[in-house]
């Protein structure tokens, strides 16, 4: 067993921690089961590589501008849905990450199938030159090293953002929207505006991880953008800890974790069949896990409640 | 609390345990990766790829034996999910495992990122069974190679089966899987086609998983065009020839079909409605049938799956990587990389599987030779794309695959 | 105008346009084909409008139990069984395993007073188990079942497949089977009643445990039924299909209307409409998006669904 292969899963646990943060806030914290966060994810990706490739934009500008757009694409979905029922509501943002998916994969301007290629040239660049700094302390063989710091960093300070957020009034009207959004509504707050501004910030989280996709991957197409991965952040959010910023860290690790590791199960078996048995233990996890700890590793029974 | 702490340190530290366990084999012996579309959008294709380099690594260990070599040779596997982001993780996990070269994965996405995430930066040679020319556009240092024919030259191939059994300049409906393989290759097909002064039209594309075909099959024999060409896998095609079938207006002896349709017997889900008496090319070889003779009977007595199609390219891409590293007298990805030409050498003696041993015995003296494939012989471009310019012209009679005529497309 | 008169006549008014556009013969065709497409979404949406109806979930394993009907036929047909004895006897078991998933994993989340999440991660975890311990055990390779899938009736200048109009024809009596049992057999009516309110029917007197069993096993053997009529027409599957099927069957569901049987299947040949109507207008590649985009409209101009009444906040 390698380093370079932990690495590797530290990468995408913070990567789909950033991910699942957004989650948190919508679910964990508003009550609003959104399920298009792959698609708000694929929106920032497939922004930065498209502004880069096509129109020699700077890398971190088009990031920028990738987050820009998720956040319009999050009002629009919000101004026309978020009126639904919650569980239509989470039927409805499905649909609109397919709807996105979709559009990537037969529309010309992204590239459809072919996806989209060369965009991460300053990655290249700043990855070079963190692996020399590397090199004075031994460390520059781990090739995944810079991506794994930079995502952990910005991961960190979304996360304490993010937490430090919710301890501010407009943090406790969420709450009050996840609890009882008739006794907010009450209170003169405007439920929907609050909603539409955890919707565009949950974005703007996916955004932020479809760049570190893009990066991770050097390779933009369709289906890493598929609704699975917001299934697996909901994983994320469960196994840490329903409506606990710091629970989606330690959930992140251990979902990615347990999805990657189980590559590395050793057995007499066909590779078909063992590719098979690694889904059907993750499965089996999940299964187990809402049944023996609904509330998640840092979580608070108290907090489940999510009206319908 | 406490339950869950120790569900969450356990589950971490199974993991840690699981991963030990991988990475066993002897420093001597060759570890031959392969990333399978084991679960995903594709995993169709994983169990045939799975059972053609299972064989492969089974042959060359033989061989290796017979030739008196004392190292041998293993198989290390991982599921790609049909997912670029999956391919690069599941290309880590043989490069834990100790591979030396990794065949597959099927699509191009996936074989870009694996190649920039990991195994270029590592010199591991990677034998992608993707077509699309943009593979020979990235910068690969040397490590990609491949076993199946690049979209234009086998466009160029299907271009010139059509004129002979069909005409020129005459008007060719197209379909095509809409994923990356289907898109480029009807791309490169559209290109050359328009190019010779015929006429493409339909220019479908269909959804393999989709629930039902019956629209597009209508759309692509409207008109009633003079041709078909449908770009499929057999997986999926039995979906899609059915419903062209069903308009009553299809004539299967119209149909063309590039090489991920070429197969030695129709498989049972095919109806013969929609292919027999179908045209079809695929990368031909110089020295005959003996060899795909070989491949065949071994596949039939391995059991398990029948055959499909592209299975002797990822044959032929798994005993390349075991022959370059016994010429290489190494195991290591970089060695292994620069002895791939001095194995399929032009005017070097030629082998087959049907002699690997001498191959093997030739190849440790350290004289080039001339691997012959099961899938063709290999001249690899400096790209790592076959330049090979002959193509088998095949036809389905009787549900079996009857090579008519080669044809040399320059 | 009531929901269903409206959508008829927005149908027929589309088949119009599209026949003055493109002419009767491709608009009939292209009406045909969306209803053999459709008769799948609808049937696979029948089991799973069961559940969300009755029990008020979210069945994500539902597209499984789809492939698990059709492997139990092969399963069944290998031990020896004549093909249609082995599609009913699958049907049973697929019923059966659905019971099972109730036994094991609903029922216990249930007592723990579940939520919302917690119910939605059991299903994408159970529809993990069940589609890989099948392919664990058939691999992933494509199977038939040997059906003549390229016979076609003719009528003129149109064509149909003979085993989709014979799935057409199986939704269309299971639909009607369905509504009418739930509208007129005692367990019918106690479904009815248990999925208008819970905690009334039980005060009623009404043994639940007993409900919900057989709403479980119905949506078993629906999602059987539906499964074998698919891979029986399609020709050629793999242990994928059900996953590729399962967001067209929820629109289904969405559309016609929660927990109504007549919805489900309209609902479905809505969707089959659409998509294939959709080829006459567009590259059949956005064929796959239109039902979703379908979705988000209906939801947003017809949140209750075709079929659906208003239904109380839980």
């Amino acid at each position: 067993m390698s380093i370079d292969f932990w690495i590797n899963v530290a990468v995408l646990a913070g990567i789909y921690g950033i991910f699942a943060l957004g989650l948190q806030l919508n679910a964990g914290f508003t009550g609003l089961l959104n399920f298009g966060q792959a698609g708000f994810m694929a929106i920032g990706a497939y922004t930065v590589g498209l502004l880069v490739v096509n129109f020699g934009w700077s890398l971190w500008l088009a990031l920028i501008a990738g987050i820009v757009l998720a956040v319009v694409a999050a009002v629009a979905v919000g101004i026309s849905s978020l009126r639904l029922r919650a569980d239509h509501f989470a039927i409805a943002t499905i649909a609109f990450g397919e709807i996105v998916r979709y559009v990537l994969q037969n529309a010309q301007f992204s590239g459809g199938n072919q996806g989209v290629l060369g965009f991460d040239q300053e990655w290249r660049v700043f990855t070079d030159w963190l692996l020399g700094k590397l090199a004075i302390i031994g460390l520059d063989r781990y090739t995944q090293l810079p991506l794994f710091i930079v995502v952990w960093i910005v991961f960190a300070v979304m996360l304490i953002a993010i937490s430090a957020l919710q301890r501010t009034p407009w943090g406790r009207v969420l709450r009050g929207i996840r609890e009882d959004e008739d006794a907010t509504a009450a209170l003169g707050k405007d439920i929907f505006a609050y909603k539409l501004q955890s919707l565009a910030l949950s974005a703007a989280l996916a955004a932020i991880a479809g760049f570190f996709v893009a990066l991770n991957v050097s390779y933009l197409y369709p289906s890493v953008f598929d609704p699975t991965f917001t299934f697996f952040g909901y994983a994320i959010i469960v196994l840490g800890g329903y409506a606990s910023y710091a629970g989606v860290a330690i959930g992140s690790l251990i979902f990615w974790a347990l999805l990657e590791g189980t590559r590395l199960m050793d057995t007499a078996l066909s590779a078909g069949q063992q590719a098979s048995l690694r889904f059907v233990i993750v499965g089996l996890f999940l299964i187990l896990l809402s049944r023996w700890r609904p509330q998640g590793i840092l979580g608070n029974h108290e907090e489940m409640r999510v009206r319908s | 609390m406490g339950v869950t702490r120790w569900a969450a340190v356990s589950a971490l530290a199974l993991a840690a345990a699981v991963g030990a366990m991988g990475a066993q084999a002897q420093a001597s012996d060759l570890t031959i990766g392969a990333l399978l579309e084991s679960t995903g959008p594709l995993s169709e294709l994983g169990p045939t790829a799975e059972k053609a380099i299972t064989i492969a690594v089974k042959v060359a260990g033989q061989a290796a034996k017979d030739a008196g070599l004392s190292s041998n040779v293993t198989l290390a596997a991982a599921d790609s999910q049909g997912d670029p982001q999956a391919a690069l993780s599941a290309a880590r996990t043989l490069v834990d495992k100790g591979a030396s070269c990794i065949v597959g994965p099927t699509t191009t996405p996936e074989a870009i990122a694996v190649l920039n995430g990991i195994t270029m930066q590592r010199k591991i040679t990677l034998w992608p069974n993707a077509t699309s020319t943009r593979l020979r556009t990235v910068n690969d240092d040397h490590t990609i190679y491949r076993t199946v024919p690049a979209d234009d030259l086998q466009a160029k191939a299907l271009v010139v089966a059509i004129e002979k059994h069909i005409g020129k300049g005459k008007t060719v409906a197209l379909a095509y899987r809409n994923e990356p393989y289907g898109e480029a290759m009807a791309k490169s097909f559209t290109q050359n086609w328009e190019a010779e002064g015929g006429k493409v039209t339909g220019n479908i594309a269909f959804d393999p998983q989709q629930a039902a075909f019956d629209s597009e099959a209508g759309q692509l024999v409207d008109g009633n065009p003079d041709a078909f060409v449908v770009i499929d896998y057999p997986e999926t095609y039995a979906k899609f020839g059915a419903a062209l079938a069903r308009t009553g207006k299809f004539d299967s002896k119209k149909l063309f079909v590039p090489d991920a349709m070429s197969f030695a017997n129709v498989p049972e889900n095919i109806p013969a409605e929609s292919i027999e008496g179908a045209y079809g090319v695929a990368a031909g070889s110089p020295q005959g049938t003996g060899a795909m003779n070989l491949f065949n009977k071994l596949w039939d007595e391995a059991g398990g799956v029948a055959n499909s199609s592209l299975t002797a390219n990822t044959f032929d891409a798994g005993i390349l990587c075991f022959l370059a590293s016994v010429q290489a007298k190494s195991t290591e990805p970089g060695a292994i990389r620069d002895k791939v030409r001095s194995v399929t050498q032009e005017g070097a003696p030629q082998f087959t599987i049907e002699n690997l041993k001498d191959a093997v015995a030739a190849a440790a003296s350290g004289k080039p030779i001339d691997y012959v494939g099961v899938s063709g012989a290999f001249r690899f471009q400096d790209n790592g794309d076959p330049s090979s310019s002959l193509y088998d012209v095949f036809q389905y009679q009787g549900g079996k695959r009857v090579t008519i005529e080669q044809v040399d497309v320059k | 105008m009531s929901a269903p008169n409206l959508l008829f006549a927005g149908l027929v008014l589309v088949f119009s346009v599209l026949a003055v556009a493109f002419g009767i013969v491709p608009a009939t065709q292209a009406t045909l084909n969306g209803f053999a497409a459709g008769a799948y979404l609808g049937l696979g949406a029948l089991g799973l409008t069961v559940v969300l109806g009755v029990l008020k979930l979210v069945n994500f394993a539902q597209g499984d139990l789809l492939v698990a009907g059709v492997y139990f036929t092969i399963l069944f047909g290998w031990l020896g069984l004549p093909l249609p004895l082995a599609m009913l006897v699958a049907m049973l078991a697929t019923g059966v395993l659905a019971l099972i998933t109730e036994k094991l994993v609903w029922k216990p989340l249930r007592r723990a007073g579940a939520s919302h999440i917690q119910l939605f991660l059991s299903a994408i975890g159970l529809a993990l188990v069940l589609r890989f311990s099948i392919q664990f055990v058939a691999g992933s390779q494509v199977r038939t079942l040997g059906a003549n899938i390229v016979s076609s009736v003719t009528l003129g200048p149109l064509r149909f497949g003979t085993l989709q109009a014979a799935a057409l024809a199986t939704g269309l009596l299971a639909m009607v089977l369905v509504g009418l049992g739930l509208r007129f057999t005692n367990i019918g009516k106690e479904m009815r009643a248990f999925a208008d309110n819970r905690a009334l029917a039980e005060v009623s007197g009404i043994d639940t445990a007993r409900i919900i069993d057989y709403t479980w096993f119905a949506s078993g053997f629906l999602a059987a039924l539906a499964g074998i009529l698919y891979a029986t027409s399609i020709g050629s599957f793999n242990p994928n299909f059900g996953v590729t099927l399962l967001l067209s069957l929820f629109a289904a569901t969405m559309l016609g209307g929660i927990g109504n049987a007549y919805g489900a299947l309209i609902g479905g040949l809505v969707i089959g409409l659409s998509q294939e109507w959709s080829t006459l207008l567009f590259n059949a590649r956005w064929k796959p998006a239109v039902g979703f985009v379908l979705l988000i409209l209906i939801l947003l101009l017809m949140p209750q669904g075709i079929f659906g009444k208003a239904l109380r906040r839980s």
